[in-house]
């Protein structure tokens, strides 16, 4: 637990709660303290001091501008990790008015998704909960409606969260400090500024507070958050406003983070990097604040050269122990009730201070921030959820951030796509064991709470429908990522992170980033890929199209079919990596599996039927009624009735009607009643190549129906009839047939077949 | 009870596991219990719910840990048993909104279930009484329902022969033993091993109980063909009571030899005898009518050497298209090699001569 304690450090952003009850403290989650940066603490420090006065004045404004979606959801994360935690293991014994709001889902899975119902609960006024009289805080309820109303046009989905929680913070409650601070974070600007009267807080409390959001505002330019500003709520500060509070609370005498030498920034990250352990962050987090800050103020900062600074000693584990029990202190001083108001104003003044802050800090402080996925349940989770991203991280687990990557680079991680995890899986391998795999994991939970979100919002809570100007440029940016990605990392860890259920490379990943090749040759060898299609190497359609025609006339006049197989398979291969599902790719499906049929590949000839059953739902071919026959008679093949009557369920009133498949009907019909006679009938008629299938059985059948034969001719029967009631084509190969039984005929006359004695030789067969 | 708060829900359960007292656990795990009404757990997306799901799940495994104990049994009953509902309903949105592939969700949870099944399995140091194996029928059962749904029977085979190899089948509880035997003789139906599948969907119906109506009817879709298949038709009266008059013109045409009225009335309820899986044994039936058909013709004749001419024609009565000698030999020959009659054909004389004692051998001491 000492550790627990430790880690309240961070907390603080909590403005109220602890001090009501001793828990508090120990509710706090280790992971929180280490979803810090030091780029943000340092930030922190300075701004403690210096801004916190104007903060008070200029809240409003400040603080929504740089609330920026994604930062929020990591910063949420943590919170609700925390939370969620903290849920666990108290519920059992906490007094009942507070139970009743818990968000938190009753059992066991650390992970956050409970936490989404909960908004919506409250969400609506109209929820019995969502007013729960009990809330010692009327103020935040009453508020709430406009509230709502001033994120619907501003904020994305995750800050959704923000107000329901918002609602339970009561000054009272131990596990207010969770929600309030969402709260904040989700930027209810007009909660805040109506918190302005609350009585002052110090400061010092502010200090801790500021980290989370420095840290997430960093990674998003401040450019961007221009527009979520915009937002038409009459509350809202106009844009100018706010740049002017944000310059003046941050000051002169800050040195903002945007402001901080490029080389400094690149330094604390490898600083980060270099650490092997959550304990290691920690410690290099304390000790790079008090380092930088140094710097900073004595203005050495600008003038070192940062790329020979020694990375910091990280043996001061003692120091950081000492640190937090006292900003833990902080916290439950900052947490009363009544400071509430203040705080949130205040927060939303460093907020705003921060927002302007260098992508670069930002992103080395959200790797670490992620890195605090709470337990392994929530891996499972994910796990189960998010087949790529999940298994891209679990495929490496020593990865994360590397140290010599371009700065750029690490400012898309921050992002934090899906894209994300996969491409640090494959950065630095095996340099940081377990440090980067935690990190790893933790970036898994976000994106997992993320899409949670994500979804949640889909579900349709209206009022809460945020719409984030920037998402479309957000958008982009991860699109763009994941761009790069596909053509410069190998594919290796692509072919883990995939192992979506149906591993047939039609999965979505193809949809989802198709590729155009350029390859121009009309011929090409099939080899099957290993890594990411080079462009270069896939031909476009129009080039497969020509492919498609030679392949069939050197069919036609070769009959080569190893040579066609290849081909046709290099061109099913190209179309797949190309995404492309037209009536082409029917074609091209198509005629490979007649050929294949032709030549008794089964193998061949099954893939290219699962592909063209998946492609018959989207586009329309006239041989749907071919290939449906294919599939029945082939289900004879394997006398799997089962498959057989799901199959006819779907058999529409138009496919039955079809010729094949009347005629696989039928010879399914014959062949359940063993009607041999009428089986063999429509062998001899079938249509089109289905004889070629039948083939593969009519053997089996033949020896069935001889069976029957022999036992009930007496005392002989001619071997004409056999014949044609087999669909023998002519006499010798029906008598080689027989004599490979070992079929008697009779002695006087060799026509015929003697079928008492035939019958009991062939029955011990 | 609707209204609890989650805390004194959680209070609950956690009473219940400290007074291991499985089945009220379970009651309170389950997600029929009305704690799932509560609003602050509503979530929106579906997927979310498989948290709910998962914290189960990691209790089963923790359950593993419990040696010598089998408290927590009904609890993972409750688990499970939500797990594959809801998997179910997630196989059905996704293939609604077209998603996914078909069977993916049961066959993850059909995984779960196993991996649960194992542990059960492989309980093989505790006592009788604690042991866990008590739970391996009806993880077996929720396995069967997967298995049938996703049209994958061949797995069911290790499971039965689990149970079947199992000192306890006889003494799981008879709810367990109706599920298991219910799909056991399904199975045994569509191997076409008629009389297993009547031997178990027969203990099925008869142990099932009074109340469950709906159940017994569902073994009745499957008993009914079978029992045909095996000469015994069921009456008017139980078609009645059991809603199943689709089965009402088959039954009659069968025991009628009426091929016509059978083919009418496969065709009009195709649709009903295709959902439920049946068709195809029902089809089997034009067997049997064919050999009351030609016992008809018999009885007519009244001799034991009859003309193929004769069956020719009784099959065109029944409007049996382009039909010719060849194909009676064809139809008459399978019943005399399934042992539907009793006699031989003579090629020679286009003759069907037929045994002068029994010629068309009771249903019942057939196949």
């Amino acid at each position: 637990m000492a550790a627990n304690a430790a880690q309240q450090a961070p907390t603080p952003n909590w403005p109220y709660g602890s001090n009501s009850s001793g828990e508090s403290k120990v509710h706090e989650n280790p992971e929180w303290e280490k979803a810090r940066q030091a780029l943000a603490s340092i930030s922190k420090s300075q701004n403690s001091t210096k801004t916190s006065p104007t903060n008070h004045t200029t809240q409003q404004t400040g603080p929504y501008q740089a609330t920026d979606s994604s930062a929020m959801q990591q910063q949420q994360q943590q919170y609700y990790q925390q939370w969620y935690q903290q849920n666990q293991q108290q519920y059992a014994g906490y007094p009942y008015p507070y139970n009743y709001y818990y968000p938190m889902p009753p059992y066991g899975g650390p992970y956050p998704p409970g936490q989404y119902g909960v908004p919506g609960g409250y969400q609506t006024p109209a929820t019995p909960t969502g007013q729960a009289p009990a809330m010692p805080m009327m103020e935040d309820q009453s508020i709430r409606p406009g509230y709502q109303g001033y994120q619907t046009p501003a904020y994305q989905p995750p800050q959704q969260q923000g107000p329901g929680q918002g609602l339970y913070g009561g000054p009272g409650r131990v596990d207010a400090k969770k929600p309030n601070n969402s709260n904040m974070n989700k930027g209810g600007q007009q909660l805040w500024q109506r918190m302005k009267q609350a009585p002052g807080s110090g400061a010092v409390k502010f200090n801790i507070q500021k980290r989370p959001y420095v840290m997430t505002n960093q990674n998003f330019p401040s450019g961007d958050q221009a527009p979520g500003l915009a937002s038409p709520t009459a509350t809202n500060p106009s844009p100018g406003s706010v740049a002017a509070t944000s310059t003046t609370s941050t000051g002169a005498a800050q040195t903002r983070p945007q402001d901080w030498p490029q080389a400094m920034k690149e330094y604390v990250q490898r600083c980060f990097t270099a650490c092997e352990s959550e304990e290691d962050k920690d410690r290099t987090e304390k000790v790079l604040k008090d380092l930088l800050q140094s710097r900073l103020q004595d203005g050495s900062a600008y003038t070192i050269d940062w790329t020979r600074e020694p990375l910091p000693d990280l043996k001061t584990k003692q120091s950081r122990w000492e640190a937090v029990p006292q900003r833990s202190q902080e916290n439950a001083i900052g947490r009363g009730g009544a400071t509430r108001g203040r705080l949130g104003a205040r927060l939303g003044n460093y907020r705003n201070v921060f927002s302007q802050r260098s992508p670069s800090s930002s992103s080395s402080h959200s790797s670490r921030s992620s890195s605090r996925s709470p337990s392994p349940h929530s891996r499972h989770r994910d796990r189960s959820r998010h087949h790529r991203s999940d298994s891209g991280s679990q495929s490496d687990s020593s990865m994360s951030s590397d140290p010599r990557l371009p700065l750029s680079r690490r400012q898309q991680k921050g992002g934090r796509g899906r894209g994300a995890g996969r491409e640090r899986g494959r950065g630095a391998a095996g340099e940081r064991g377990r440090g980067r795999g935690k990190a790893n994991r933790g970036r898994r939970n976000m994106e997992d709470l993320a899409s949670g979100i994500g979804k949640k919002r889909k579900g349709g809570n209206a009022g809460l429908d945020f719409h984030d100007p920037n998402r479309e440029a957000k958008k982009q940016s991860r699109a763009a990522r994941f761009h790069t990605k596909l053509r410069t990392e190998p594919l290796v860890l692509n072919i883990n992170v995939f192992d979506l259920p149906n591993g047939t490379q039609e999965g979505l990943s193809w949809d989802e980033c198709p590729i155009v090749g350029t390859c121009q040759d009309i011929t090409k060898n099939y080899l099957r890929l290993t890594c990411a299609p080079d462009p270069a190497t896939v031909r476009p359609i129009s080039v497969l199209r020509k492919s498609l025609i030679a392949v069939k006339t050197h069919w036609k006049s070769n009959q080569d079919y190893l040579y066609a197989c290849e081909q046709m398979k290099s061109i099913r291969q190209d179309l797949t990596v190309q995404g492309v599902r037209t009536d082409f790719t029917v074609e091209v499906y198509e005629t490979h599996a007649r050929i294949a049929l032709e030549k008794g590949d089964h193998e061949e000839f099954n893939q290219c039927q699962t592909q063209l059953k998946a492609l018959y739902k989207d586009c329309s071919s006239d041989n749907v009624g071919e290939f449906t026959s294919y599939r029945l008679i082939y289900y004879i093949f394997t006398k799997n009735s089962g498959d057989l009557t799901t199959e006819l369920v779907y058999l529409t009133p138009e496919l039955r009607a079809d010729p094949c498949v009347a005629h696989a009907l039928e010879l399914r019909n014959a062949w359940a009643l063993g009607n041999f006679h009428r089986f063999f009938k429509l062998y001899q008629n079938a249509p089109r190549m289905a004889a070629y299938l039948i083939d593969k059985f009519v053997e089996r059948e033949r020896n069935l129906a001889l069976r029957a034969i022999l036992k009930t001719f007496r005392p002989s029967v001619p071997v004409e009839y056999v014949q044609s009631s087999l669909a023998f084509s002519d006499l010798d190969s029906c008598l080689a047939f027989l004599t490979g039984l070992g079929v008697t005929f009779t002695p006087s006359d060799p026509s015929k077949i003697d079928c008492k004695v035939s019958s009991a030789s062939l029955t011990t067969l | 009870m609707a209204h609890i708060t989650l805390n004194q829900y959680l209070q609950q359960v956690l009473e219940a596991i400290d007074s291991r007292d499985g089945a009220f656990c379970a009651e309170m795990l389950s997600f029929k219990h009305p704690h799932v009404a509560n609003p602050r757990l509503q979530l929106s997306s579906p997927e979310e719910k498989s948290m709910h799901l998962h914290c189960i799940f990691t209790m089963c495994s923790s359950f593993q840990a419990h040696k010598e104990e089998n408290w927590a049994l009904p609890i993972m009953f409750a688990a499970t048993l939500d797990l594959r509902i809801f998997a179910n309903n997630a196989e059905q949105q996704l293939q609604s909104k077209g998603k996914g592939k078909v069977g993916d969700m049961l066959e993850k949870a059909a995984e779960q279930l196993m991996s649960c099944f194992r542990v059960c399995a492989s309980d093989n140091r505790a006592g009788i009484d604690d042991s866990k194996k008590w739970g391996m029928l009806f993880l077996i059962n929720q396995l069967f329902k997967i298995y049938f749904k996703i049209n994958k029977l061949h797995l069911c085979k290790p499971l039965i022969r689990a149970i079947d190899s199992s000192n306890l089948k006889d003494d799981y509880s008879t709810a367990q033993r109706v599920t298991y035997k219910y799909y056991v003789g399904r199975k045994a139906m569509f191997d076409s091993d008629f009389k297993q599948a009547e031997e178990y969907l027969a203990f099925s119906f008869t142990h099932c109980h009074r109340s469950c109506q709906r159940n017994k009817r569902l073994i009745l879709i499957y008993l009914l063909p079978v029992k045909m298949l095996l000469g015994h038709m069921p009456t008017h009266q139980l078609l009645k009571k059991y809603d199943l008059m689709q089965f009402a013109d088959v039954t009659k045409a069968v025991s009628e030899g009426n091929l016509l009225l059978l083919n009418e009335a496969l065709v009009k309820h195709e649709t009903f005898f295709i959902r439920c899986g049946i068709f195809l044994i029902l089809e089997k039936l034009k067997i049997i009518t064919y050999r009351n058909l030609f016992k008809k013709v018999y009885h007519l004749l009244k001799t034991h050497q009859l003309p193929l001419d004769a069956f020719l024609v009784a099959l065109k009565m029944m409007k049996v298209e382009d039909v010719d000698i060849d194909e009676v030999q064809c139809i008459l020959a399978n019943l005399i090699y399934m042992g539907h009659i009793k006699g031989y054909i003579s090629h020679q004389h286009q003759k069907l001569v037929v045994s002068k004692q029994n010629p068309f051998p009771p249903l019942s001491s057939v196949s």
